[in-house]
């Protein structure tokens, strides 16, 4: 019960809050955390890589799929997508849609 | 006198604010963060972020740290060392404790760390991200002392204006020699940007000179994409000596700026000196170095397989197929945040998913990288298969150009996360 509140208070209020639920580590689910490393969680000035917090989920599965397909031409996402199935792909969009854009 | 009811009826308020107890025993935990770099920082700030209760203290002696990222930039006059540094306010509003001095020593039975003033500070969980520091001497005559005549410029600050300097008061015509160590060492690929970007440099300002790169290896990271560049920007400029044709440095001679390898001896104009490496010297007086200088951890929380309740990240620690990079340091600290957050909790953290990607500029407008995606597997990171690679070696017009716009967003995103 407490860690249910807890969980829907931090998706709701939290950027890079905890999200204590069954399933969800804190963090993020596996991967999630690496990507903030070139796609911002804040909003920052002079940057050319998009932030992917907010962005809906089924944009961000579509965009990892044809990296990974290499039917969207990429430098390095190609690279990183082929390190993830279709599940931890989705739990990885999931985690970013429900973050503040 | 209890009675029998008295009795029960404390023992239904106990079992009532179980919970309340049990959830007070899980926000405390003190965990201290030795070194404020990108594995340090990150680490203390995310833990401090996912789980505010939790006292967190950070202990870097520099009020100013200092990136070696982006560092071969300020040598080819692209940046000035300011941009290159960052101040631990940001870090401190999250409200961890910046405590400004070194750790002397680690007590891993007593759970306790001592500071420079010789006052202790006891944790629960120990993170230690000292980074590497310098085996002197490995290279005869490469001592400290030396480093002023040679500069490693491999921990970024004062080497690196030094080494710009000296580039600077070269006449146009004199060798540069560089020396390369053998793996590991922070940062693969660093020693051939450098290369790189001093070439840039010497092309449009000391046109006649050359650099030589005396290497202790046969090959090394992004070789093909590296050598393709040089061939193309800087034709005849730069030659790389392989381990096997006697690039490897045996001794140097600060006084004159004399290279001896295997094979004869090179004198420099200027001579930069990359020196083996090992983790910085607090890791093995903590007892978390085995015989190869470096840390041996397992690859859920990083925890040391040799002292329990300290955790070892970034540049010091042996991650399996994970390189020594920023970018690494920086995703492996957020890993061990919350795996913390579990392990304070009693709870058991799960296998997580670690990527690294590592630009490196041959030019200004030129970049190329390499990535990879890690999982633990056999009680190691390792690569997942088909994941991850260099970029691609024959590329349509402008990609070269978009991955150094990609490597320099990347600095202002990662300093921003850690830093800002
Ligand atoms: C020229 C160059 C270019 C590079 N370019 C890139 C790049 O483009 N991308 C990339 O990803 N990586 C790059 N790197 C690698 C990157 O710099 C390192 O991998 C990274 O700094 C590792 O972080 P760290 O936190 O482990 O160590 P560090 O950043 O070295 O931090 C260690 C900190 O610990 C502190 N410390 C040490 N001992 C103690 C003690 N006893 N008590 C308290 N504090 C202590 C130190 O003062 C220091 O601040 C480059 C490196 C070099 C040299």
């Amino acid at each position: 019960m407490r860690r249910w509140l807890v969980s829907g208070l931090a998706g709701a209020l939290l950027l890079a809050g905890p999200a204590w639920s069954a399933d969800v580590p804190p963090g993020g689910p596996p991967g999630a955390s690496s990507c903030t490393g070139c796609h911002s969680g804040a909003k920052i000035a002079d940057v050319v890589i998009p932030r992917i917090a907010g962005r809906k989920a089924e944009d961000i599965v579509t965009f990892m799929r044809e990296y990974r397909s290499g039917a969207w031409p990429s430098s390095v996402m190609g690279r990183i997508a082929k390190g993830f199935d279709d599940q931890q792909t989705q739990a990885i969009a999931a985690w970013f849609a429900a973050q503040p854009e | 006198m209890t009675s029998r009811r008295t009795f029960l009826k404390g023992g239904v308020a106990a079992a009532v604010f179980a919970p309340a107890i049990a959830s007070a025993q899980a926000a405390a935990g003190k965990v201290v963060v030795v070194g404020g770099g990108y594995a340090g920082a990150t680490a203390a700030r995310t833990l401090k972020t996912l789980r505010p209760a939790t006292d967190v203290t950070l202990v870097e002696p520099n009020p100013v740290y200092t990136s070696c990222p982006f560092s071969n930039s300020v040598l080819a006059n692209l940046r000035e060392i300011g941009q290159q540094q960052f101040r631990y306010d940001g870090i401190k509003r999250t409200g961890v404790k910046v405590a400004e001095t070194s750790v002397t020593a680690v007590d891993a039975d007593a759970k306790s760390v001592t500071l420079a003033d010789g006052s202790k500070l006891p944790y629960d969980r120990l993170v230690m991200n000292p980074g590497i520091d310098f085996i002197w001497n490995a290279i005869q005559g490469y001592d400290e002392a030396a480093s002023q005549k040679m500069p490693h410029a491999w921990k970024a600050g004062a080497q690196t204006v030094l080494l710009r300097q000296q580039l600077q008061a070269m006449e146009d015509g004199g060798l540069v020699v560089m020396s390369v160590p053998a793996n590991p060492y922070r940062c693969p690929p660093g020693p051939y940007e450098r290369a790189s970007l001093i070439a840039y440099w010497l092309k449009v300002w000391k046109p006649k000179s050359k650099l030589l790169l005396l290497d202790a290896k046969d090959a090394f990271s992004k070789q093909r994409l590296f050598q393709n560049g040089w061939a193309e920007l800087y034709p005849g400029m730069i030659e790389w000596v392989s381990l096997s044709k006697g690039g490897k440095v045996t001794a140097v001679d600060p006084a004159t700026l004399t290279f001896t390898t295997e094979f004869g001896s090179h004198k420099a104009a200027v001579a930069n000196v990359i020196p083996p490496q090992r983790a910085g010297a607090i890791a093995a007086q903590a007892g978390v170095a085995d015989r190869t200088g470096w840390c041996p951890v397992e690859p859920v929380s990083f925890e040391s397989t040799l002292r329990p309740n300290i955790h070892v990240l970034g540049d010091a620690a042996i991650m399996g197929g994970m390189p020594k990079s920023a970018f690494a340091a920086n995703a492996q600290a957020k890993v061990c945040a919350a795996a913390l957050v579990e392990l304070l909790a009693g709870r058991k953290a799960a296998d997580p998913i670690l990527i690294n990607t590592c630009y490196s500029l041959l030019a200004a407008d030129y970049g190329i990288s390499v990535a990879g995606v890690y999982r633990p597997d056999k009680g190691q990171l390792t690569d997942v298969p088909g994941a991850g690679g260099n970029s691609p070696l024959e590329v349509v017009g402008g990609f070269r150009g978009q991955e150094a716009l990609y490597a320099s967003s990347w600095f202002r995103t990662i300093t921003s996360e850690v830093f800002g």
